[in-house]
């Protein structure tokens, strides 16, 4: 653990603004830097660009009402907020979902996974100028968020995920669509790991930097990617908390012991396989029933009341561990919701105790490969 | 991974000139824009005549974007609201939780989502059917079962079963806490019941009440509009609940029974707080109320919390008029209408029975003696039919017959004399009441019933209500709905029959009634008495000359100002049947306008 | 894989009672724990939590109860070995809202105190460096997550509304 107590040399080091524009696909984070020469001697993060006051905002709103708002949250995988609220509603209202929902839940959370990781992968074009990536993985995400519009009817906030099952059905025909699209996409990938995996220039920036040691991991409280390729352990919460039926589909973590930057976007490509094992497997096992939803109180949605209690509900985001941690004080709105973002460890104290010592060109793919999203950070 | 050192990796490339782009170039993208998927979430369509106005959008809003706005030209109807929403597309999150609760199932989203303007206002829109340019869209997201956020499904009233009908105890059960706080719980607070309540009660907040646990405040709010809540309780007619927003795809909420869960199950020190919250001391004058039926009992109600002293003239026994001589004790306990004159009563009303008005005491003494007079006399009489053989001794009216019952029900009468067969002539809810009550007295009296009645009416036409129609089946009442009695045989001094005919029609083409019947559809229904129930009238002897000349009259009704007043004689006051109904909530409403225009009458008078 | 976590959250039960006086324990959810305790001990039995395997700090939060005039901080920490998330909650007087911090048991708290504070207006000892602001820029006001701060308050005497000056119809059909 080192602790930062650089003094600043105002003779010899310049203080440079990353962000809140900046290349990379993190939304819009500030990172103050001390630089001498090309190397960054102290950072300071300076979060709070997208601070909308969601956790305020949520107890002002009925608990059916703030399934609007919530997607907002993280920005990039909007679903993991509805299914985290929904898990945590309904485990204090104590009521059990329908089957065919937690199957329709799982497929929403695998899909918006595939998209998070193309656009993420497509996030490094930015830092190293690899443009071509960011087309392909965005127009890649683009025929998911078809898909998404289909199922849900909005492209990006699908507010489809609600406590007590989905929304609506699946539409006619959809799963011959979704197996389609995943063809196509398996297709294609190998192209893109070629792309990216084996291109010169990704491995001058990429390989033995950037490197998570496992102590670090254990440190900060890194979850997700981070800490698999880091510490080689497959703690993936969908492995060892299932949720959703993740117990009933057959799928593999990929871990690694050598974390450095080449490796996580190479296990970020493994996952979408895994990924869309998962999916495959959800369009074959997926339930002939139509019953979807289940009201979680009596009377109409503006008396829906949630008996007190409080709680913490995760899920495994791309990012690691993302929860709500929920109070009800029993009354028609929420009392208090704590957002539990994903990149919260690496977005603060890891920008500034491990990012000096790195390059100014490395700090956005530091953030990219990191897995840092500022949305989820400033709520 | 390996670093690709591949000479041919160049040439690999050039594989992409003939790979198909994923992205496909549009011209006029803004004319011409992709369609959106079925269930595209884009600006909302509102069809405008079926929408309510009943505003749960609007509460549901989580970005409070939406606004009711006032439309004051659109016409009044039963069960809407004259106002539309307005949404604010700078606010939007297009959720559609709006169209998911909508009661009428009028708001949708189209596919439309395009839309640029360097106007801000021109974002801030009444949706209409048709979307945000006023050109006809497809629909996107719409609600289907679902996605559904109301709850659709009455709870289920118990009643008593069939052998309620050897006994008076009282059919229908009442909901119990659970069921209450459940029905309660449906109501999305719109008002539009309020509006048609004749009464104006503040039926959203009472419902409220129930919800949130505070039967106090319930009460409090029923007594702002109707000291009756007991009795209106159990046998209103509940314009409210034909007019509730939820009968549109679904069922109305219970509203009367809510009403009947508070009023039974408020504590009684709660109830007595609560309702003579309102009351005043009395300092302002002295009123004379003539009948102590609905409408006086309001009056008098009224002008207590008003500050006056009341006096009500009662030419019966008891005081209640309709609600005590008149509804059955199956639908209205004697124990219900004593709580709600007892509380009366603890306001400060006198009440002075057995004093007829024209025998007793006479319309100018009152004149004299108060400060103002008040007449709820109600329909007393019974309205005769003159069919032939209707002037035998056995042939009865139901007024009569009905208060005779409930006195015996009471204890302080004999049971009236009842034959083992009998037909009832009506088919209102009077003509129920006294069909049904003739079965449970013949149960008792002979064990088993034989009651038939007959109507001009076909059983669908009925006035009555349907949950009669139905009850009286169950208990056993022969129907012969759409048969008009001719004449009543008589042999021998007493009644053999009711001789009737099938009706054809009842109204000729000019709407006059002019019953058409069918010759060679008639059968005589045995009976050795006949009970007449086709309506009522008042008597009106105790006005002098002078008034019986000056004062309009309309089909029984007397001609009054909109506040209650009598034109030609400013310190007289009418409500009740002889005003407007003839219906106890309407009793109640003209009651309470009276009370008001008295006192308003008598400040000027002060001056 | 249910018979060892239950065991485990039982033995866990029985490890927490031995050392601490703990009233009782909640379980909201499946392979999740949840107690309070009392601001003296907390320190120590975070501590000791994390020598029994607990190693991850997932969120450190608070709850204003403005009724009962307490605040309560919220550690929610997790073991990957066995999946169980554990809320350890304590309660601090609202008018002096005083803890210490706990950088040198799990260090990634440091901005978790540091967003407590300024939400909360929490003093963390040992974390002044916390005592800056972090999302908020040039805020005046109270600490926001309080009760008593009213948003709608503050935003109508910083900013001003816009005001629409639509014309809507007045009957149906009507321009």
């Amino acid at each position: 653990m080192n602790e930062n107590t650089h003094e600043v040399n105002k003779l010899k080091e310049v203080k440079l603004f990353l962000g809140p524009q900046h290349p990379g696909m993190h939304g819009n984070y500030s990172v103050h830097m001390y630089v001498d020469g090309d190397i960054i001697k102290k950072t300071r993060p300076m979060p709070g660009m997208l601070h909308r006051g969601f956790e305020k905002l949520m107890e002002r709103k009925l608990w059916m009402s703030n399934t609007a708002l919530i997607p907002r949250i993280c920005v990039i995988e909007p679903d993991i907020n509805e299914m985290v609220y929904a898990m945590g509603v309904e485990a204090l209202c104590g009521i059990e979902v329908p089957e065919k929902a937690h199957w329709i839940r799982m497929m929403i959370l695998e899909m918006a996974r595939v998209a998070t990781h193309l656009f993420a992968l497509g996030g490094i074009g930015g830092p190293t100028g690899i443009y071509t990536s960011m087309y392909w993985a965005v127009a890649e995400r683009d025929l998911i968020l078809d898909l998404f519009e289909t199922l849900t009817g909005a492209r990006v906030y699908h507010i489809f995920i609600v406590p007590g099952g989905v929304r609506k059905d699946l539409p006619d025909g959809f799963l011959g669509e979704l197996s389609e699209y995943l063809n196509t996409l398996e297709k294609k990938l190998p192209d893109f790991q070629e792309l990216l995996l084996k291109h010169p220039v990704i491995h001058a920036r990429t390989k033995d930097n950037i490197m998570l040691p496992a102590s670090v991991v254990h440190d900060l409280g890194v979850t997700g990617i981070g800490m698999r390729s880091a510490t080689g352990t497959p703690y993936d919460l969908r492995k060892v908390k299932p949720y959703a039926r993740y117990d009933q589909v057959e799928f593999d973590v990929p871990t690694a012991t050598y974390s450095d930057a080449l490796t996580r976007i190479h296990i970020k490509f493994e996952e979408i396989k895994q990924s869309i094992r998962i999916l495959k497997q959800v369009i074959e096992k997926m339930p002939n029933t139509t019953d979807v939803k289940v009201p979680f109180d009596k009377g109409n949605a503006l008396k829906w009341k949630v008996p007190a209690g409080m709680i913490y509900t995760a899920v495994e985001s791309t990012r690691g561990e993302y929860g709500y941690f929920i109070v009800s004080d029993g009354k028609e709105k929420p009392y208090r919701i704590a957002v539990r973002g994903a990149s919260y460890p690496q977005g603060l104290l890891g920008i500034e105790k491990y990012l000096p010592g790195h390059r100014i060109d490395d700090a956005p793919l530091w953030m990219d490969t990191m897995g840092v999203c500022s949305p989820e950070i400033d709520r | 991974m390996k670093k690709s050192k591949s000479l041919l990796s160049p040439v690999k490339a050039w594989k992409y000139l003939i790979k198909e782009p994923v992205t496909v170039s549009k011209k006029d993208i803004f004319l011409t824009p992709r369609e959106a998927s079925d269930r595209y979430r884009g600006f909302h369509t509102n069809d405008h005549t079926k929408c309510t106005g009943c505003g749960t959008c609007s509460d549901i809003c989580p970005t409070d974007a939406i606004n009711m706005i006032e439309m004051p030209d659109i016409e009044f109807e039963d069960g809407k609201k004259q106002e539309r929403p307005a949404i604010d597309y700078g606010r939007c999150s297009f959720c559609g939780l709006c169209v998911d609760i909508c009661v009428s199932d009028s708001l949708h989203m189209s596919k439309e989502y395009i839309h640029l303007s360097t106007d801000p206002n021109t974002f801030y829109f009444m949706p209409d059917e048709n979307g945000i340019h006023n050109t006809p869209q497809k629909t996107g997201y719409t609600r289907d079962d679902v996605s559904d956020l109301l709850d659709l499904d009455r709870y289920e009233m118990a009643h008593e079963g069939v052998m309620r009908k050897k006994s008076f105890i009282e059919v229908v059960k009442g909901f119990s806490l659970q069921m209450a706080l459940a029905e309660s719980a449906r109501c999305v607070e719109c008002g539009v019941c309020t509006a048609t309540c004749p009464a104006q009660m503040n039926i959203p907040e009472y419902i409220r009440s129930i919800y949130d646990g505070d039967l106090e405040e319930g009460i409090k709010q029923i007594y702002k509009t109707n000291p009756l809540a007991n009795v209106c309780g159990r046998i209103c007619t509940h314009k409210c609940e034909t007019a509730c927003v939820l009968g549109n795809r679904g069922e109305p909420i219970a509203i009367r029974w809510l009403k009947r869960y508070i009023v039974d199950n408020t504590p009684a020190d709660q109830y007595e707080a609560a309702a003579l919250s309102y009351v005043s001391e009395k300092a302002n004058g002295k009123v004379a109320i003539v009948g102590s039926g609905p409408s006086g009992l309001s009056c008098a109600y009224y002008l207590s919390t008003l500050g006056y002293e009341v006096d009500v003239y009662e030419k019966k026994a008891l005081p209640g008029g309709v609600i005590r001589y008149g509804g059955p004790e199956y639908r209205l306990p004697e124990k219900s209408v004593i709580k709600d004159i007892s509380m009366i009563e603890k306001a400060g009303v006198n009440f002075l029975c057995n004093q007829k008005l024209g025998t007793d005491i006479s319309l100018e003494a009152l004149r004299d003696q108060y400060d103002s007079v008040f007449l709820g006399i109600g329909f007393s009489l019974s309205r005769p039919l003159p069919l032939p053989g209707s002037d035998n001794n056995e042939v009865k009216y139901a007024i009569e017959f009905l208060g005779q019952a409930r006195d015996y029900v009471r204890g302080i009468r004999q049971m009236p004399d009842i034959h083992e067969r009998i037909a009832v002539i009506g088919g209102g809810n009077v003509a129920f009441d006294v069909a049904r009550t003739l079965l449970r007295l013949q149960e008792e009296k002979y064990g088993k019933s034989h009651v038939t009645m007959a109507s001009l009416e076909a059983r669908d036409k009925l006035p009555a209500d349907l949950e009669e129609i139905e009850e009286g089946e169950e208990e056993g009442l022969l129907y012969n709905f759409g048969y008009g009695p001719q004449h009543i045989q008589i042999e021998e001094d007493k009644i053999a029959g009711l001789h009737v005919k099938k009706v054809n029609s009842i109204f000729d083409s000019e709407g006059k009634f002019n019953p058409d019947y069918d010759e060679a559809d008639q059968h005589l229904i045995e009976a050795t008495q006949v009970y007449i129930a086709i309506g009522q009238m008042a008597e009106y002897d105790f006005f002098n000359e002078e008034m019986q000349s000056n004062i309009e009259m309309f089909r029984g009704q007397v001609k009054v100002e909109p506040n209650g007043q009598f034109k030609d004689y400013p310190w007289l006051f009418a409500g009740g049947d002889i005003v407007r109904g003839p219906d106890i909530i309407n009793a109640v409403d003209t009651g309470h306008t009276a009370a008001k225009s008295i006192d308003e009458y008598i400040r000027k008078k002060r001056k | 894989m249910t018979n060892s976590t239950s065991n485990s959250i039982e033995n866990l039960k029985d490890l927490l009672t031995k050392h601490y006086d703990i009233k009782e324990f909640e379980e909201p959810i499946a392979l999740q724990l949840a107690f309070n305790i009392d601001k003296e001990s907390a320190l120590d039995a975070l501590a000791f939590l994390k020598s029994q395997g607990f190693g991850q700090l997932s969120l450190l939060t608070c709850i204003d109860w403005i009724e009962s005039g307490q605040f309560q901080l919220v550690y929610i920490l997790m073991n990957w070995d066995n999946g169980i998330h554990l809320q350890l909650r304590t309660f601090l007087d609202r008018d002096k809202p005083v803890f210490k911090t706990i950088q040198h048991i799990y260090p990634g708290v440091k901005y978790y105190e540091r967003d407590v504070h300024e939400f909360f207006g929490v003093e963390f000892e040992g974390n002044e460096e916390s005592y800056q602001h972090l999302f908020l820029e040039m805020w005046t006001a109270d600490p926001p997550m309080r009760k008593d701060f009213d948003p709608v308050k503050y935003s109508d005497d910083k900013y001003s509304m816009r005001e629409y000056t639509t014309e809507f119809p007045t009957k149906i059909g009507g321009k």
